[in-house]
């Protein structure tokens, strides 16, 4: 409903601005050639067209054109491979144009921290991301479209619920326990931990990637995980342009996961029920009123099974979820004033039952030339997101029970109610017999949560150009970030759940404020071959956290779902609060456009940092020898450009707890004479001297552009030694604690970055290809004093320790199963094993299975990724698909714990229906025989719950057809494309859940674990966008 | 106008230079910090009180104390929750030195005695009024003693702390012999015994007392084998006229019958949401019963050994253990489990029970029977049975067919009386009997290795200068 009254706005809007009346001028016929200024040669498909105006041609084979203009028009001749060579008309009729070769590739302007440079100048590792590349995209989150276009930054869907941020890693991990997170700068403010789901896509002119240290240590303390720069769209003198996108899309689930149905899961029950009762004494032949509880099977199972039809239960969860999206736009300007205007909604419904989101952006940036020397601007942006979250609590969550509930119940019992606890229903019959059913409707019906964000982002300043080179900006940012989360739990919940829960509410409210000024003074001088460009600056940013808690209980029905009417039993509010200061140098020197140089330095003092380590200072110093502009290669004709750089910088990674450093009073209880008495007791350990975790990286690297740029080639090498880690770093206890938060530990990171790009075909049929390949070797160094390794156990178990990458997955190996007992005893075992259960691998070879033979059994991290992106176009179609790789990651599979064998009458995946039964049926012979209970290493951490995470993944597919100006001739139109775009079409991998790239925890040390993720959906859309 | 745009915004940026001193110094807003603490008396109580709540854990259901029960001839455990392996290899005799429960008995000690050994410390630096000060020292010296006693005979030489130490300091501290332990433990509690009021004396119940320190270090003198020692020091807690046995046994975990004149130390809880409140009731209720507790731990059920040891017709007996439940279905299910702290009255809210039951670490039965055991006397002894209404020893009644010592009647008689109260394996220890009792009742072969916990494992990685126990 909401979707179509703001499409009938929209409309509204459109023909309102149909109205306006045009302009009319008198119109000759212009023609002439086109040539290359190289060779002279005539250039046939060049594209003419008017500025600003409807029409245009293309050029003949003889390079001949044709065209109707105004008199005084501007004629633009664009053609792949040249410069974009504007004409004025002049009253002419006939003009003759010859087009230089274009260095396109290296001519555009690339966004770095506190300016612009041209990429042929750049003298570090900066990617860069063009409208062009996102705007199609589905993804509401812009981060999620990035994933496999760049080379060196790894962006791994952990959750698939809409709007969910990406984990995005910019070369490898560089830190164990503090952020991994990138700083996001969105139009020169920096911000910790953005959530880009805040920004509209469709705003977002380019994002530029500072993947060196030389690069981001402009960003000193903050820019150890790389930065993110974002720079949305500005208004252009000239024509008014509006441009309004419609889409209409659907999300589906990719590959539902292979369990087991209800006639597969009896027998299992079945099997393991007397397989367990065996081994205590029994004969599978026993009835039910010689057994103990536990041992008993539901008389239906084995007289009648096939009564029993069951649920799908993801059939259940999932649903093929529709989602609207809408922008409209406006840009122009005259001579002082630019303005661009953009209003946009989205509403997408999430794949799992209730999941949806909606947002509404609205932004306006102005720029205003006051004189020629003052400029001021604005840019401002609202946002409002109302989302339900049901699907990524992970554990306990609707994904993840949804495979451990038993599938033998229908969706409903005969009283409508939703499980078998319910007392009423026959189904109550089977409460004695340990089936498990959440049902999903449980979570996401008879939970109703509602989360509503609301952000705004402003961004001014004043800009002052005085004595010819000086330019003096002050930047004025803030951000106000309101969170609310609700949450009502019907009581019992239709008895859809494990047991019956009284009703329960939730009210939380946060509330975030950031705010940042920063002052730049810049001088830029060129004295003859030599140009100079200086840059200080300072900048104060601080932001405020405050949030409060609550719960409620014991309410009277579900009619009302806010607290007032329950009891309140929790209430509770926190706040938090950092601040920084900083001050910048860059200078930038240029001798002879061919050497460049840039050294940068930074000092920040952060009040995260403890009292005796407030300042820490980050220089860098990068160089690059652009190699073409010598003689001797400017006469070799196929080398369009070469350019070599080396760099060197120091960053840190001020992602550490606001207050680590200061020790903390722990709060506890105990009663005297009968009454409740407060206690205080230190909890952590001060360290004044707590700091950054400092990255210092050196990068080489090399530009091609070959064949006047018909391939371009960039290369990079980097190595990043990561010192002064923050690490929890366990401490004898006698000193009263277990840790002390410490910088401690060093981590390396080093690999390759390739990107090659291709034009393939570059006339009438166009095909570009884009491919880039990334390797990261990831190392710890040192892990403080003793090297102790790091254990953390998350369902699995990981071991971080020095010589290996970070969370090597830490386990045992089984070898399959014993097939008899003859086997058991020709090998160290378990004492309890039995044929039918693990060959556990006596790895240490000392002739017994104890811990010692847990060893390493995979990592998260891949061994490279790829990114192949091809670009097809003929006349006014194009098409385009991506193809996303990731080589030699391993995942942990926690649903193993439910799934890959018998437990408490959990459902199975249908992968283990094959399991031992029996010396003659011994199965696939990997799966072990499934028992109530395991006394031996069955359950514990091994290879059986690490799986292959290596994957291919058709990330992007898109069909668009663009209306050729001289169809829109007699419209109002400007430009008007149809397009059809599929994101994640398919992922190919061997992995048992739903999408390797699932996890639902963060951090170094926690990375690729899923335990119930929300599936990654296939995203199917259609749209249009229009232009006037 | 040029130069009067220059002059307005050199003075903003001045200003942003002025404010800028607050946005590095920034205090937690919500958390308590240790900037400004331990200056005040009121300081100091609210220390002291978080000292005292290390009591819940030590001697908690899921304890270090709890766990000797699990080693000793008493308790076993079936189905529980966690990490089962870990917590079933006390029962089992089979601990590791990665045993996590070993390591956080270990680690849980040691953060108990820095909260006590901070008191002690930052006393030091302060000037409090000299009553006050003594007071909260032989209550933190009390504590202190107490678990270094505890400890050492768990695992043993220790590492010894008399005060707070630093991250530096702490990899030079290594184990100290038992006998430097005991003196540490005989000088706190005797500074305890001195220092502490008299039970009489303070209106706080839960506070340790003059008669608490006594007792406890009438303990130690036992373990020391100075029964003269142990005899002199538990007669003046007998003489003090401070303490008696209640009439009915059963009545010493009735919870509206708290803090009786038999209890010379015990651990306070308050039950009700948001309290500090007990839950021995759920952890020792049988795993997954769903019907007389919800949440349940299945920690020390009842061994049949234990079940055997009482003489015909002892109430305690009935008072001590159940013998099984109904579940959910009306079905009676056989199990032996602890009874002491049941409290079935016990409000069930947001899915566990707040349970009120106070926990008994000194009772004066327990001060009874070691007297007769330091001297010898076999009256002190009866007192005890008297109570029960069971024959004395040395009359006709008595099964001294099984019981044919004094020493051994005694041994049975603190069985009995004291079952469950963490006790048991201890006084196995002392007496001698753990190997013989040990191994015939969980069928396991053990030696005198067994009988101490191993040195955690990460203890050792962190400080490889710190010794194993022999036999692991």
């Amino acid at each position: 409903m909401e979707t179509k009254r703001n499409l009938k706005y929209y409309f509204f809007l459109i023909g309102f601005l149909l109205m306006l009346p045009m302009n009319a001028q008198e119109v000759i016929e212009v023609s002439g050639q086109v040539t290359s200024a190289d060779d002279g040669m005539p250039l046939p498909g060049v594209n003419v067209r008017t500025r600003g105006g409807s029409d245009g041609t293309v050029t003949d084979f003889d390079g001949n054109y044709t065209v109707n203009a105004n008199s005084d028009a501007t004629l633009i001749f664009s053609y792949l491979g040249f410069e974009t060579t504007e004409v004025p008309v002049n009253g002419r009729t006939s003009i003759n144009v010859s087009m230089a070769a274009d260095n396109e590739q290296l001519s555009e302007i690339v966004v770095v921290g506190y300016g612009t440079v041209r990429k042929s100048d750049l003298t570090g590792a900066v990617s860069s991301i063009s409208a062009g590349q996102i705007q199609e995209r589905s993804s509401l989150n812009v981060m999620q479209s990035l994933g496999g276009q760049v080379a060196g930054v790894q962006v791994q869907q952990t959750q698939g619920a809409p709007g969910f941020a990406p984990t995005v890693k910019i070369r490898g991990t560089s830190t164990i326990t503090a952020g991994t997170s990138p700083l996001y700068v969105i139009d020169g403010y920096p911000m910790e931990d953005f959530d880009m789901s805040l920004i509209n896509p469709q705003n977002i002119e380019s994002i530029e990637i500072l993947k060196d240290a030389s690069s981001a240590a402009i960003y000193g303390s903050k820019g150890a995980n790389g930065v993110v720069m974002v720079t949305t769209k500005r208004g252009t003198t000239g024509k008014t342009q509006v441009n309004v996108s419609y889409e209409k899309g659907v999300q589906q689930v990719v590959r539902k996961v292979g369990m087991m149905d209800a006639q597969e899961y009896i027998q299992y029950y079945i099997d393991a029920h007397n397989n367990s009762w065996e081994v205590a004494g029994g004969n599978a032949s026993d009835p039910n009123d010689v057994r103990p509880p536990e041992y008993r099977i539901p008389p239906e199972f084995l007289s009648n099974p096939k009564q029993f039809e069951g649920s799908d239960w993801q059939d259940v969860l999932f649903r093929d979820a529709p989602m609207d999206n809408v922008n409209v736009s406006v840009s122009g300007g005259n001579e002082n004033t630019r303005v661009f205007l953009s209003g946009g909604f989205v509403s997408q419904n999430g794949i799992v039952d209730r999941s949806k989101f909606d947002r509404y952006t609205i932004r306006s940036n102005v720029t205003h030339d006051i004189s020629s020397a003052v400029q001021v601007g604005l840019n401002l942006s609202f946002t409002n997101i109302e989302s339900k979250e049901y699907g990524t609590e992970g554990k306990a969550g609707a994904v993840s029970l949804a495979l451990q509930s038993s599938p033998i119940f229908p969706v409903y019992n005969e009283n409508g109610n939703l499980g078998f606890i319910d007392p009423n229903s026959e189904w109550n019959r089977f409460v004695p017999y340990g089936l498990q059913l959440w049902h999903p409707y449980a979570l996401t019906r008879e939970i109703d949560n509602k989360t509503k964000r609301f952000n705004s982002l402003g961004s001014a300043f004043v800009s002052y150009n005085f004595l010819e080179n000086f330019t003096f900006r002050t930047n004025l940012n803030a951000s106000v970030n309101n969170r609310r989360y609700s949450m009502y739990q019907n009581a019992g919940q239709r008895y859809g759940y494990s047991n019956i829960n009284p009703a329960v509410a939730e009210d939380n409210t946060s509330y975030t404020y950031n705010w940042l000024i920063e002052n730049t003074l810049n001088y830029e001088k060129t004295f003859g071959d030599h140009s100079l460009n200086v840059l200080l600056g300072y900048s104060l940013q601080k932001e405020e956290f405050e949030e409060s808690l609550m719960t409620a209980g014991e309410f009277p029905n579900d009619m009302v779902h806010t607290l007032n009417a329950g009891r309140p039993n929790t209430a509770s509010s926190f706040a938090s609060e950092w601040g920084m200061i900083s001050y910048i140098g860059r200078v930038n020197y240029s001798f002879l456009n061919q050497y460049l140089f840039t050294g940068t330095i930074r000092r920040d003092g952060s009040s995260r940092f403890g009292a005796d380590n407030q300042w820490g200072y980050f220089p860098s110093a990068s160089v690059a020898w652009k190699v073409s502009e010598q003689d001797f290669i400017r006469d070799t004709p196929w080398i369009s450009s070469l350019k070599v750089r080396a760099s060197y910088g120091q960053t840190g990674n001020n992602l550490i707890p606001n207050y680590g450093s200061i020790g903390l009073l722990g709060q506890t209880q105990y009663v005297y004479g009968g009454n409740v008495v407060q206690g205080l007791y230190q909890s952590t350990i001060s360290n004044p001297d707590l700091k950054w975790e400092k990255t210092g990286q050196l990068d080489i690297g090399l530009n091609a552009g070959l064949f006047n740029n018909r391939i371009y080639f960039e290369a990079d090498y980097y190595n990043s030694i990561t010192r002064d880690l923050l690490l929890n770093q366990p401490v004898p206890t006698v000193t009263g604690f277990t840790e002390q938060l410490t910088n401690i530990g060093e981590v390396r990171n080093r690999g390759f970055e390739f990107l090659l790009t291709t034009r393939n075909l570059v006339n009438d049929f166009k095909w570009d290809t884009n491919f880039n390949l990334t390797l990261n070797r990831n190392e710890v160094l040192s892990l403080g004093p003793n090297d102790s390794p790091i254990y953390i156990n998350n369902w699995g178990t990981t071991k971080t320790e020095v010589g290996e990458p970070i969370a090597n997955y830490y386990g045992y190996i089984f070898d399959g199963v014993f097939l008899n007992q003859e086997e058991i005893e020709n090998y160290p075992h378990h004492p309890s094993t039995r044929p039918g259960d693990p060959r556990v691998r006596d790895v240490n070879e000392d002739g017994t299975i104890d811990e010692d033979d847990r060893t390493i059994i995979g990592n998260a991290q891949p061994d490279f990724n790829l990114g192949l992106t091809n670009n097809f176009s003929y006349a006014n179609f194009d098409f385009s698909f991506i193809l996303q790789a990731s080589v030699g990651n391993e995942l942990l599979n926690s649903q193993t714990r439910y799934n890959k064998w018998y437990d408490g009458g959990r459902n199975g995946y249908s992968a283990i229906t094959d399991y031992y039964v029996s010396e003659e049926n011994p199965g696939d012979g990997e799966t072990f025989k499934p028992y109530l209970n395991y006394p031996g290493l069955q359950r514990q951490f091994s290879d059986f719950w690490v799986e292959d995470g290596s994957y291919l993944r058709i990330a992007n597919l898109r069909l668009g057809y663009t209306l050729s100006e001289s169809a829109l001739e007699r419209t109002p139109f400007n430009t008007l494309r149809f397009y059809a775009n599929v994101d994640n079409l398919y992922v190919f991998t061997d992995y048992l859940g739903y999408d390797p790239e699932n996890g639902i925890l963060s951090g170094a040390l926690n990375a690729g674990n899923d335990y119930g993720a929300y599936p990654v959906p296939r995203t199917i859309t259609v749209g249009m966008n229009l232009g006037f | 106008m040029k130069t009067f745009k220059l002059i307005v915004l050199i003075g903003v940026s001045l200003f942003h230079f002025s404010c800028s001193d607050d946005l590095l110094d920034l205090d937690p807003i919500s958390e308590m910090n240790e900037n400004e603490f331990y200056e005040t008396e009121e300081d100091f109580q609210l220390a002291v009180n978080a000292a005292y709540e290390t009591l819940h854990i030590h001697y908690g259901p899921e304890g270090g104390l709890s766990y000797t029960e699990q080693l000793s001839d008493e308790a076993t455990m079936f189905r529980v929750a966690g990490s089962i392996s870990d917590r079933q290899a006390f029962k089992d005799y089979n601990l590791r030195p990665d045993n996590t429960v070993v390591q956080a008995i270990w680690d849980d000690s040691f953060i108990a005695l820095n909260r006590i050994n901070t008191v002690l410390t930052r006393l030091e630096s302060v000037d409090l009024d000299e009553n006050v000060e003594s007071v909260f020292t032989a209550e933190m010296r009390f504590l202190r003693g107490l678990y270094y006693f505890n400890l050492v005979r768990m695992f043993g030489p220790l590492p010894l702390l008399d005060r707070t130490v630093s991250v530096q300091e702490s990899y030079q501290i290594l184990r100290s012999p038992e006998n430097e332990v005991y003196d540490l433990v005989i000088s706190d509690l005797e500074y305890a015994a001195a220092n502490l009021p008299l039970r009489s004396e303070t209106e706080i119940e839960g506070q340790a007392t003059k008669g608490a320190a006594k007792g406890i270090l009438g303990k130690v003198y036992l373990a020391l084998g100075d029964n003269n020692a142990a005899q002199d020091i538990l007669m003046e807690v007998i003489s003090s006229g401070e303490y008696e046995l209640i009439d009915n046994y059963e009545n010493l975990w009735d919870i509206e019958n708290e803090n009786t004149e038999e209890g010379v130390f015990e651990i306070q809880y308050l039950g009700g949401v948001g309290n500090p409140y007990s839950d021995y009731w759920t952890a020792f209720a049988p795993f997954e019963n769903f019907s007389i507790t919800r949440a349940a731990g299945g920690m020390n059920m009842v061994t049949e050994d234990l079940w055997e040891a009482y003489e015909e017709g002892d109430p305690r007996r009935e008072a001590s253990i159940n013998e099984g439940y109904y579940d959910t279905s009306g079905t009676w299910i056989p199990i032996l489990f602890p009874k002491k702290w049941e409290d079935r009255t016990v409000i069930d809210r947001y899915g566990s029970e707040f349970s009120e039951n106070n926990f008994i670490v000194l009772r004066y039965a327990d001060i009874l029977l070691m007297y007769a055991e330091a001297a010898n006397d076999p009256e002190y002894l009866n007192m005890v049975r008297r109570r029960v209404g069971l024959p004395e020893y040395g009359t006709p009644g008595y099964p001294s067919e099984e019981y044919p010592t004094l020493k051994l009647a005694i041994a049975h008689e603190r069985h009995v009386e004291l079952a469950l109260e963490f006790h048991r394996w201890f006084d196995l220890k002392r007496l001698d009997l753990a190997i013989p009792v040990i191994s015939e009742a969980k069928d396991v072969t053990i030696t005198e290795e067994d009988l101490l916990l191993p040195i955690p494992q990460s203890v050792r990685d962190q400080n490889p200068e710190i010794a194993q126990n022999p036999g692991y």
